[in-house]
């Protein structure tokens, strides 16, 4: 599944569409960035609720391909920016962590 | 004259803070803008404190030496230390409990501490703001074991501060609380109107968090002191300075 069929299964916004549209190579879920950073996944897609510019300095050292922010999180203006220059998509939903986990895991499970 | 103090600075060694802003041009910025009592912090380590004592020397500033540190909850906190040495050796503390992972100047800046004058001496591996392994209870009696005290960094802010990782202010041995601004608000994540923040009584400070040479001195704030009763011979009473803090008002 891709970046963008991903973020049109959840519903969400994409906020920041700067990014390859790659296949996405799994999921991680954590609100804590040095977790995210022990943990999370090579290609993959961040869930979270961390919406600042400190999030996509974590991605980006991760390689973490897509940030999926939860509960309609309000941004911070440099975030959208800071993701543009790594070419990291951004996208947003409604929905909580919980849910949002829940499809991708579905979504990606047999990869 | 108020007595002007600012406790919250970054500079070139955190890797979000700008390469030009050396201690030197932090303290001569701080210094021309009246400031006499001047921190530096940058995140998990004392290393540019060396040059930054230098320039507080000759520009007649009383330093502080610190970092600021972030805890196992990802709690940014002041460290802050009147000796050098003090500072430097909790320095190497943190940094020998920092998540291991390694910096990429590329993708997230340069991390490099530099002599008086300005001169590159190194660079630092691990990415400085990763969370160190202790927990915010451990932090304060660890840094007073060194000499040094504590205040929980923008209280306010919506990352990195107690409010975004624990949801409230929590009590504990803090010499006060730094705020981006007097009374403290917390703008909720719905939008909306903004609330006050339940500050528990503490003296509240603003600092600059300074990472770019237009933010030295934005936010200092004011304490009711002398440099002659604070600092006799050069180097902060630590003493002195916490009394002063205790009557800075509160929330």
């Amino acid at each position: 599944m891709t970046i963008r069929e991903a973020a049109a299964m959840l519903g969400a916004e994409i906020l920041q569409d700067q990014f390859e549209n790659s296949e996405l190579s799994g999921g991680y879920t954590s609100d804590l960035l040095s977790d995210v950073m022990a943990n999370a996944k090579d290609g993959g897609a961040l869930v979270t609720i961390q919406a600042h510019k400190n999030t996509v300095a974590v991605a980006a050292l991760v390689n973490i391909a897509a940030i999926v922010l939860c509960n309609n999180r309000p941004i911070q203006d440099d975030m959208l920016e800071a993701a543009r220059d790594e070419g990291i998509a951004v996208i947003r939903t409604r929905e909580n962590q919980f849910t949002v986990s829940g499809k991708l895991f579905a979504a990606l499970k047999d990869r | 004259m108020a007595f002007l103090a600012d406790f919250h600075n970054h500079s070139c060694l955190s890797p979000c803070g700008s390469l030009d802003l050396s201690p030197r041009v932090i303290a001569e910025t701080a210094a021309a803008k009246g400031v006499r009592l001047l921190a530096l912090t940058d995140h998990n380590t004392s290393l540019n404190c060396p040059a930054f004592a230098v320039h507080c020397k000759r520009l007649g500033i009383i330093p502080l030496f610190g970092l600021e540190a972030t805890t196992q909850e990802e709690v940014h906190m002041l460290c802050l230390f009147t000796r050098l040495d003090a500072a430097l050796a909790f320095g190497d503390f943190m940094y020998s409990i920092i998540t291991p992972f390694p910096n990429d100047p590329e993708k997230t800046g340069d991390q490099v501490y530099v002599d008086e004058n300005d001169n590159i001496e190194g660079e630092l591996e691990y990415f400085l703001p990763s969370a160190a392994d202790i927990s915010l209870d451990a932090l304060a009696p660890k840094a007073a074991e060194y000499g040094g005290f504590v205040i929980p960094a923008h209280v306010d802010r919506p990352a990195f501060s107690m409010y975004s990782q624990l949801g409230t202010v929590v009590s504990g041995p803090w010499a006060a609380l730094e705020c981006t601004r007097i009374p403290p608000v917390i703008v909720s994540a719905a939008g909306g109107p903004a609330d006050p923040l339940n500050t528990l009584g503490f003296p509240l400070i603003t600092g600059s968090d300074a990472h770019y040479r237009e933010h030295v001195a934005r936010r200092p704030f004011e304490l009711d002191l002398t440099a002659e009763k604070l600092a006799p011979g050069g180097e902060a009473d630590p003493a002195v300075l916490r009394l002063a803090l205790e009557k800075r008002p509160a929330g």
